[in-house]
């Protein structure tokens, strides 16, 4: 009988092997997902060409890539933040759905000079974002109810709420389509010149920068260490266990409200149904690839925009269905999160004594 | 084979190792490590903390592998791969934290154990055989009652029934005394003699050198991993020896000065705390505690002590009575008022309620100073001042077995402690809360905590001292209370306590 080998908790990790852990899951995971593809009938060459050349290396690819990237970066930051401090913040579509909903409102209604009219819709978003997280947020600290139930139903609440209005007063009136009326020429990003590319990436690159920061210099990072860590000891050592657990959560759902807004003024230029998309489960995996990192998460997004400017072109040139890109994704996850156990754990082959 | 034919001594031993090799990630655990056992024999199995006694055990029931080295069971050289064939070999362990269900019944439990075994049986059945095996070894145990509802004394019983219904005639208890009353620790070693007695072999891991001497008929001795006595006879030997073979050197005691207090530091007056579950933990506590002084505070585990410790952190609140912190009112103070006014906890549970594992030595000792503005403004940490903060205190405490990046989570117990009495027992310390602070630790460990206790209160702070060990309040303490059902004795000088009395206020019976 085959002897089952034994696995023998390391006490250090060091550097190099997490990442040879980290790298080899990744291979296997785009390998495993290529497979599939070929498998579907896109020849391998082409593959190739789709998801490196055409994707990164392209002037019209990059730009692609980068525009998808944007509001995956500001998911990405959302849940990594929330994820810091203990949060499962499920509900990042519910976010980023109110956030798109919020800049719509200002759009429709008029609100404020034309001048304000943008700034005053990016800050609404990341406020209605914060709101949407708050009142999950404040059943789990008050009474500990399962944010990942609550984050979650709320997130079902705001799209349907979103049907609610697209199909009701928010109609565009001269199409008759479910969709808002399109923005006015203020009320939109600007373009920066490059393919859809537009101001947005200013925005992530702003808001990471800023984040990076404040977790690395202030007391916030610190706290938000401590607290993620052992609350418990946290909290008897005197940190703000509450302020940190709030204030990481609310700017968790701040973000994905932007990146309803950003999404909403930067590319689609109107309140759709079709914006929320994947976002709640590709801020997941970002977070979790980029192990919660700021900064990595800049990257992950990034590759993860090409995962979706190459599953456009898929769908469009080989018939692949678009869920593809979810599951290159999940597959990814899956073999990256299953190779940390060779970095967890050292295996041995039993010595027969 | 059953028990009764293993009476006959001169036959092979129950359990040999020899020469005994076991790293942890390239940290030696055990070296050249032996253990020879004889059936109807209590054999205990002494050191100080990671000596190896429980690694060496763990490795004879197979739960580790050795990295080198044989294992013996019965004469026979077969290599024992996993517990389950360890068990059916012979050998079960009773671990220090039970492996029980506590949800389900001792019957349940059993017919799990047995069935996972190979052996399944019928609840019904199961229940009978607890019953029997009680009656046989002459204690109650209910069957149907649910584990989780059972005191520890009453888990214990359950799980040794759970391992001898499986069929060990090695018995191997960890420490099993660690979480007794006194009462519960006599009955316990009772059974383990009558056992013996009955032919089956017992390993006794202790600390307790007086268990050595009223129970058993060997005693091996290990020290950072080596094997330093074996398998020497208990009759007719000095106890003092075994403790300088254990622990290399006896520590002399001081005993407490007699002292002239100073100001009210810590005032509570009928103070009542609740559990979670609504049940009183602490009622009506009433006691004054002044600078230069160490109250201690005696009794059995479970008496609302922890409970009495959240309340004065400021973790849980108080429904009834006030506290005041030098001087000032804190009934319903939170965490930093209280630390403003001098609060320094030192809890039972270390890695749960006090140190972070997962950080950096140099952050867990400015986990307190950081919201105090110690180490800079809010926006800009100034992790240099960390850093030199750390490494001074390293050096004062002589914190080892790391540096300041290195996670506090890989410490030993001893360097924790010291890490936290680096952190609580600053300058600003004026009312120091601790809650056994030198449990599971080594003798110098504990010393270690002792000594800076004392100083601190040199220094004019007050101490609040809740132990479980009689012998740690007596060496410590000016005045002595007594904690039974969440009530206090009324203290009394250290002078005037005598063990019998203070036994017979945690009985309950004074």
């Amino acid at each position: 009988m085959p002897e089952a080998p034994l696995l023998i908790r390391r006490q250090r990790v060091p550097g190099w092997l997490s990442a040879l852990c980290y790298a080899g899951g990744l291979i296997l995971g785009l390998a495993i997902a290529a497979g599939l593809l070929m498998a579907l009938g896109v020849p391998g060459p082409s593959l190739w060409d789709e998801f490196i050349v055409e994707t990164f290396l392209t002037s019209d690819g990059l730009s692609q890539t980068l525009t998808a990237m944007i509001p995956l970066a500001l998911v990405g930051l959302g849940s990594a933040l929330a994820m810091r401090v203990g949060f499962w913040n499920i509900g990042i579509s519910g976010q980023l759905w109110m956030g798109a909903v919020a800049a719509t409102w200002v759009s429709l209604h008029g609100i404020g000079p034309g001048a304000l009219r943008l700034p005053l819709m990016l800050v609404l978003s990341c406020l209605a974002g914060a709101a949407w997280v708050g009142l999950p947020l404040l059943l789990r600290l008050k009474w500990n109810v399962s944010e990942v139930i609550t984050t979650l139903m709320l997130g079902s609440i705001a799209f349907l709420w979103v049907q609610h209005l697209l199909f009701g007063a928010w109609r565009d009136t001269t199409t008759g389509f479910a969709n808002s009326r399109s923005f006015a020429p203020e009320e939109r990003l600007p373009l920066l010149g490059w393919g859809h590319l537009h101001a947005g990436i200013w925005i992530v690159l702003g808001v990471t920068l800023l984040g990076v920061l404040v977790m690395a210099t202030s007391r916030v990072g610190f706290y938000a260490r401590a607290v993620g860590l052992n609350p418990r000891a946290a909290r008897a050592a005197g940190l703000p266990v509450l302020g940190t657990i709030a204030g990481l959560v609310l700017a968790s759902g701040a973000l994905c409200g932007l990146a309803g807004a950003v999404i909403v003024t930067g590319t689609e230029y109107r309140l759709s149904q079709t914006i929320g998309g994947d976002y709640l489960f590709s801020g997941i995996v970002i977070a979790f690839l980029a192990r919660s990192q700021l900064l990595a998460v800049l990257v992950v997004a990034f590759v993860l925009g090409g995962f979706y400017t190459t599953g456009n072109v898929l769908k469009m040139f080989y018939g692949v269905s678009e869920a593809v890109v979810l599951l290159t994704q999940g597959i990814v996850l899956l073999t990256v999160l299953s190779a940390q156990l060779f970095s967890t754990y050292r295996i041995e082959r039993r010595g027969n004594a | 084979m059953t028990p009764s034919d293993t009476s006959g001594r001169g036959r092979a031993p129950a359990l040999l190792m020899r020469d005994i090799d076991k790293a942890f990630d390239g940290h030696p655990a055990l070296t050249g490590a032996g253990f020879r056992l004889e059936y109807g024999h209590v054999h205990a199995l002494v050191g100080e903390n990671g000596a190896g006694k429980s690694t060496i055990m763990n490795v004879a029931t197979a739960v580790y592998a050795a990295d080198a080295g044989e294992v013996i069971v019965d004469g026979y050289g077969t290599a024992l791969r996993t517990p389950a064939e360890a068990l059916s070999a012979g050998l079960g362990m009773v671990h220090q934290h039970f492996r029980l269900v506590g949800r389900f019944t001792v019957a349940e439990n059993v017919a799990l154990a047995l069935g996972g075994a190979g052996q399944p049986c019928s609840l019904s059945e199961a229940a009978r055989r607890v019953r029997e095996k009680a009656a046989e070894l002459d204690f109650r145990l209910d069957p149907h009652a649910r584990v989780e509802r059972l005191s520890i004394a009453e888990q214990q019983r359950a799980e040794v029934l759970r391992v001898l219904l499986l069929g060990a005639r090695i018995l191997i208890l960890d420490e099993p005394t660690a979480v007794l009353t006194a009462a519960e620790a006599r009955a316990l070693l009772a059974l383990v003699r009558r056992l013996a007695d009955e032919g089956r072999a017992v390993a006794l891991v202790t600390h307790k050198l007086h268990e050595v001497a009223g129970y058993c008929d060997r005693v091996t001795i290990m020290r950072q991993g080596r094997t330093v006595l074996a398998a020497a006879e208990v009759a007719g030997a000095d106890l003092n020896d075994f403790a300088r073979l254990a622990v290399g050197e006896l520590p002399d005691t001081p005993r407490p000065a007699p002292v002239t207090p100073g100001a009210p530091l810590l005032e509570i007056e009928n103070l009542s705390v609740r559990r979670g579950d609504g049940s009183a933990a602490v009622e009506g506590l009433s006691l004054s505690l002044r600078a230069g002084e160490i109250l201690g505070i005696a009794g059995v585990g479970g008496n609302g002590q922890p409970e009495l410790v959240d309340c004065l952190s400021g973790l849980s609140p108080a429904v009834a009575g006030t506290v005041r912190l030098a001087g000032q009112e804190a009934t319903r103070a939170p965490v930093r008022r209280r630390r403003r006014a001098g609060l320094a906890v030192i809890p039972a549970d270390r890695s749960d309620s006090a140190l972070i594992g997962g950080l950096p030595l140099a952050q867990n000792l400015a986990l307190t100073g950081v919201w105090r503005g110690a180490f800079g403004p809010f926006w800009w940490l100034n992790k240099a001042r960390m850093r030199r903060a750390a490494e001074t205190a390293i050096t004062e405490r002589d914190i080892r077995g790391g540096g300041v990046a290195t996670p506090a989570g890989l410490l030993s117990g001893g360097n924790a402690q010291k890490l936290l009495l680096a952190r609580e027992l600053g300058p600003g310390a004026r009312v120091i809360v601790a809650h056994s602070p030198s449990r599971g630790l080594d003798l110098r460990a504990t010393r270690a905590v002792h000594d800076a206790l004392r100083q601190a209160v040199r220094e004019g702070a007050a101490c609040l001292l809740i132990s479980e060990d009689l012998e740690e309040i007596m060496t410590l303490s000016n005045r002595i209370a007594v904690m039974n059902h969440g009530r206090l004795s009324a203290p009394m000088p250290v002078a005037e306590a005598s063990a019998q009395a203070l036994g017979a206020l945690m009985a309950g019976h004074a």
